[in-house]
């Protein structure tokens, strides 16, 4: 995998299409909430109805059959992708089929159906011009929404030049009119058209297809026999329950109200026309067969865990939120499905072996479930895909050292790090910095300049409980994490210092450990467990009001995935519970704990703000930074993409450094656009990657936390 | 109750957005107008027609043909009735018998008076005129204001092949006939199910909104994918 990912990275084609393109602005999201787009209340209908539809689906699709049959359609049920094709295959030998034209799906990728057909001496033209450029560079789709999108307008024109026997030039509109012309030939020649499906109505047998090209609507209608091959999960119970989802489908592909065609097909062409003979077969096909295909389907709608893959209405909106399909695009995942989505789909459609590799790609940046319109939980559902390989295959020999035999252990933790402060010195520039290490972390410090270890890490610094105030101030437990305790303790102290002067008792529980994400995320639930329980134990010590940390992905932990992991623990559970209701960011809990003061006159100091992942999209926290830094009298410049990834990712940044650094150069591009001399976010593992990263550009932006900022005004 | 005005601006705004010229017609008169001197100025000689009220109403196919251009009906019943020399709109009262002379003559075939051999007749005629059109006219069941959408309801679907094979589609709709939402269609669709269709779903339900698209070729969204140049709706009262 690491392979395909360097691939990716250093193709110069590829890159100029995808990465190159840098962040945008603002994200998909709030696109369509600036533009009125009630996309809140549209996702939860979609969820709604996609719940509902698949917990009644055996239903469903008696019903479907019922009322297909009625119309006059032939609906298959097929297992798997064999079983799909081989029933259009003996559809189209039996109707003596010579030439199948087919509109754009991707079941029909996902089975190989085209391939099937052709191995067996039928011709197969994709109308999709995109599908058919992919078809001609004899590819996969790169992308479930653009399957051709990765191609250059230079590759366009010799793949058309090759397919039309013409000379064409690598200029848009000549290629169009290319495509235009050749594939008009086609639909009227056809045999047989083939096309998926978007949506299917339960209630009248309906087939329903979106499309731009009109390609759709002359597959569908011109030639003589009409097949629809459809996954079960497509199927809605009514009319009503297709609108939310033509609504964000067509915003989420395409950024339209509604696509230019919405086709619902219900049955082959019939007509009235000629006097006294009613129901004769129309000028459309004759035919109309629907081809419903479970392949793992059924398995994932069992699994329950995984159920909610079930639910993706195929938008890609996901795909484009991804900073890491964004920059190694959908082949590197090896699979038909791309992303995060495609990492599950894959795990049912393949096998979870297959799965592991598209899974281990995940930033866990949330980006796609902040977009996802079926409120799907991509992120949740990678790491049960990681939890189950593990449960399968145990641990790789280096994550068991590191997550069981060290991590896990807060003594040798400290130990381990502590020979690490020495050992380091070699390689410790002047202004403690490190940027070269050997093998195996020399990879790492290529890409970013790492901090040393600091030979007084944050729990030595401060220490003691505080006893119980008569003055019931409230008392604040500092939670450091690792990053913050080893790498940054000044970062600890600051939070101890603006939280003093607001009148709390800040104090450092011992006996913490790490929070357990770099487990919980590689999928070692047992090991995350065991951490949980001992951080819960830790944080009890001193009863405090409030648990604040530095390290959002920390703070996550402590206040969600704690509850999760302590589900079946009893006892354990209730104390996750109140130990989550006491976690705060440190920004949340200053104005928790200082209302009402005035702003300060405006500084000098212009800076832009980067949302850690975890804060932004795990705990839903930017608003408060931003008031928070701007009642202090700074003005805050946005970035484009301020809630992009930085390419950190825990373990992203180890197995595939280079994908971390090609997210985070777009990122390290943003906030170089954005004309500032300070990033301030709210995360140590954020600083350390955005620090690193900059050190190596030798820019001269400084990175900080909040608290950093703040306890050096005052 | 919406405004009909209000309907009727929301549905202009959203139809130009996306790509079409929406005209509003005075009248019968200008309407005619505006389809002839369109089909003049594009240099266009055939036109295929699906059924539409609007266009039937203020005799769009007479006044173009009288203009010189040919006009062929595509649905099968209004196509038998032009071939018999009667009025748009009107329901013809031939005989089978009748008709198989009517296509024969037509298309220059002895055909017998069955059923499936005068529809694949008409079925092989009529793709070629679809092929050859410069112009489809299409009807519009109703519209949407939304999305700026027209929807077709149909069981032949030779209105979806005279609305994206020629180079122009003309939409004749009236004024009255447009919904506020996606959520109203549906409900105006399951009337019209119920009372035209005695409850049978037709086989084709088309939205169409505005100009075909394609983002596939890299540079830009460009207009006009594999459909028509030219995407014309006009918009008549009910006087």
């Amino acid at each position: 995998m690491a392979k395909r990912v360097h691939q990716a990275l250093t193709d110069e084609d590829l890159q100029s299409v995808m990465g190159g393109r840098g962040l945008p602005r603002i994200s998909l999201r709030q696109r369509m909430q600036m533009t009125g787009v009630d996309f809140d209340g549209l996702s939860r209908e979609i969820r709604r109805v996609k719940e509902e539809s698949i917990a009644d689906l055996p239903r469903l699709v008696e019903q479907f059959k019922a009322a297909a049959t009625r119309n006059g359609s032939v609906v298959y049920e097929a297992r798997d992708g064999e079983d799909a094709n081989n029933y259009v295959l003996r559809l189209a030998q039996e109707r003596d089929v010579k030439l199948i034209v087919k509109s754009k799906s991707m079941l029909t990728e996902e089975i190989e159906l085209r391939q099937y057909l052709e191995k067996a001496g039928i011709s197969v033209q994709e109308t999709d011009i995109g599908e058919w450029i992919v078809q001609l560079a004899n590819e996969k789709p790169i992308h479930m929404v653009g399957p051709a999108i990765h191609k250059t307008l230079k590759q366009v024109a010799e793949l058309m030049s090759r397919a039309t026997g013409r000379e064409l030039e690598p200029e848009p509109q000549a290629l169009l009119q290319a495509s235009r012309e050749a594939l008009r030939q086609y639909y009227i020649d056809a045999d047989m058209g083939i096309s998926g499906g978007n949506i299917i109505i339960a209630e009248t047998g309906t087939v329903v297809i979106l499309t731009n090209e009109a390609n759709g609507c002359m597959t569908t209608t011109l030639p003589p026999v009409y097949v629809a091959v459809v996954g079960y999960e497509k199927l809605v119970p009514g009319w009503e329950d297709a609108a939310a989802i033509l609504r964000l489908l067509s915003r989420c592909t395409m950024g339209m109200k509604l696509t230019v065609y919405v086709s619902h097909i219900s049955g082959p062409s019939r007509t009235d026309g000629i006097p006294g003979i009613p129901g004769l077969p129309g000028q459309g096909p004759q035919e109309m067969h629907v081809v419903l295909v479970d392949n793992g389907r059924q398995l994932m709608r069992d699994s329950g865990d995984f159920r909610e893959a079930l639910y993706c209405i195929k938008c890609g909106a996901c795909l484009g939120a991804c900073p890491v399909f964004t920059s190694v695009a959908g082949h590197t995942y090896g699979y038909i499905y791309q992303g995060g989505i495609g990492a599950v789909l894959t795990a049912f459609m393949n096998g979870m072996e297959q799965a592991k590799d598209p899974a281990s790609l995940c930033l866990g940046c949330m980006a796609c479930k902040d977009v996802c319109p079926a409120c799907i939980d991509i992120p949740a559902m990678i790491t049960r895909l990681r939890a189950r390989s593990v449960d399968e295959d145990g641990l790789s020999w280096k994550s068991r050292l590191a997550l069981r035999s060290i991590l896990k252990h807060p003594a040798r933790l400290a130990g381990a790090l502590k020979i690490g402060s020495y050992l380091q010195k070699p390689f410790t520039d002047e202004d403690s910095m490190i940027r070269k290490l050997p093998s195996p972390l020399k990879s790492v410090a290529e890409t970013i300049s790492l901090p040393s270890i600091s030979p007084r890490p944050l729990h030595s610094r401060i220490k003691g409980t505080p006893s119980r105030d008569k003055k019931a101030s409230p008392r604040v437990a500092l939670y450091a994490g690792c990053v913050a305790d080893y790498a940054y303790p000044e970062l600890g102290e600051a939070v101890g210092k603006v939280l003093g002067e607001t009148g709390a008792v800040p104090y450092y529980p011992g006996g913490q450990s790490c929070c357990g994400a770099p487990a919980y995320f590689a999928g070692d639930v047992e090991t995350a467990l065991n951490m949980a329980k001992t951080n819960i134990f830790a944080l009890e010590e001193g009863d405090p009001d409030y648990i604040v940390t530095v390290c959002p992905g920390c703070a996550a932990m402590l206040k969600k995935e704690y509850l999760s992991l302590t589900a079946g623990e009893g006892e354990w559970r209730k104390r996750a519970e109140a130990l989550a209701g006491k976690v705060r960011d440190f920004s949340q809990l200053v104005l928790e704990m200082t209302p009402g003061v005035e702003k300060k006159p405006a500084r000098e100091s212009k800076i832009t703000y980067h949302d850690p992942c975890h804060l932004k999209r795990g705990l839903g926290i930017y608003a408060e930074p931003r008031e928070l830094l701007e009642r202090e009298g700074y003005e805050i410049v946005e970035m484009n993409g301020a809630d992009a990834c930085c390419g950190f990712g825990g373990e992203t940044v180890l197995n595939y450094p280079e994908l971390s650094n090609s997210v985070m150069q777009r990122k390290l591009n943003a906030i170089e656009a954005a004309g500032v001399d300070t990033v301030v976010t709210s995360c140590a593992p954020c600083i350390m990657q955005l620090r690193g990263g900059l050190d190596k550009r030798q820019s001269k932006i400084r990175v900080i936390h909040s608290a950093e900022l703040l306890a050096g005004d005052n | 109750m919406a405004d009909i005005e209000e309907l009727v601006e929301q549905f202009k705004a959203d139809a130009t957005r996306t790509g079409a010229v929406v005209y509003e017609a005075e009248g019968a008169g200008d309407a005619r107008d505006y389809v002839l001197k369109l089909a003049q100025e594009r240099g266009v000689r055939h036109i295929v027609k699906s059924k539409s009220a609007v266009a039937e109403g203020i005799g769009l196919r007479e006044h173009l043909e009288k203009a010189g251009i040919e006009v062929r009906e595509t649905d099968i019943g209004q196509w038998i009735a032009q071939l018999a020399g009667e009025e748009a709109g009107s329901e013809t009262d031939k005989t089978v018998e009748q008709v198989a002379e009517l296509i024969s003559r037509e298309t220059g075939q002895k055909l017998e008076p069955e059923g499936d051999v005068l529809m694949a007749a008409a079925r092989r005629f009529l793709r070629q005129s679809y092929i050859n059109a410069g112009m489809g006219i299409s009807g519009a069941d109703f519209g949407i204001a939304e999305t700026g959408t027209m929807v077709n309801l149909s069981n032949d679907g030779n209105d979806r092949l005279a609305t994206v094979l020629p180079l122009i589609h003309v939409t004749m709709m009236k004024r009255e006939d447009i919904v506020a939402t996606l959520s109203d269609a549906i409900s105006r669709i399951k009337t019209l199910v119920e009372e035209s269709g005695g409850g049978q779903i037709p086989s084709y339900i088309t939205y169409h909104t505005g100009r075909n698209t394609t983002g596939d070729i890299r540079g830009a969204l460009m207009a006009r994918a594999q459909g028509p140049e030219e995407e014309h709706i006009v918009l008549l009262g009910n006087a």
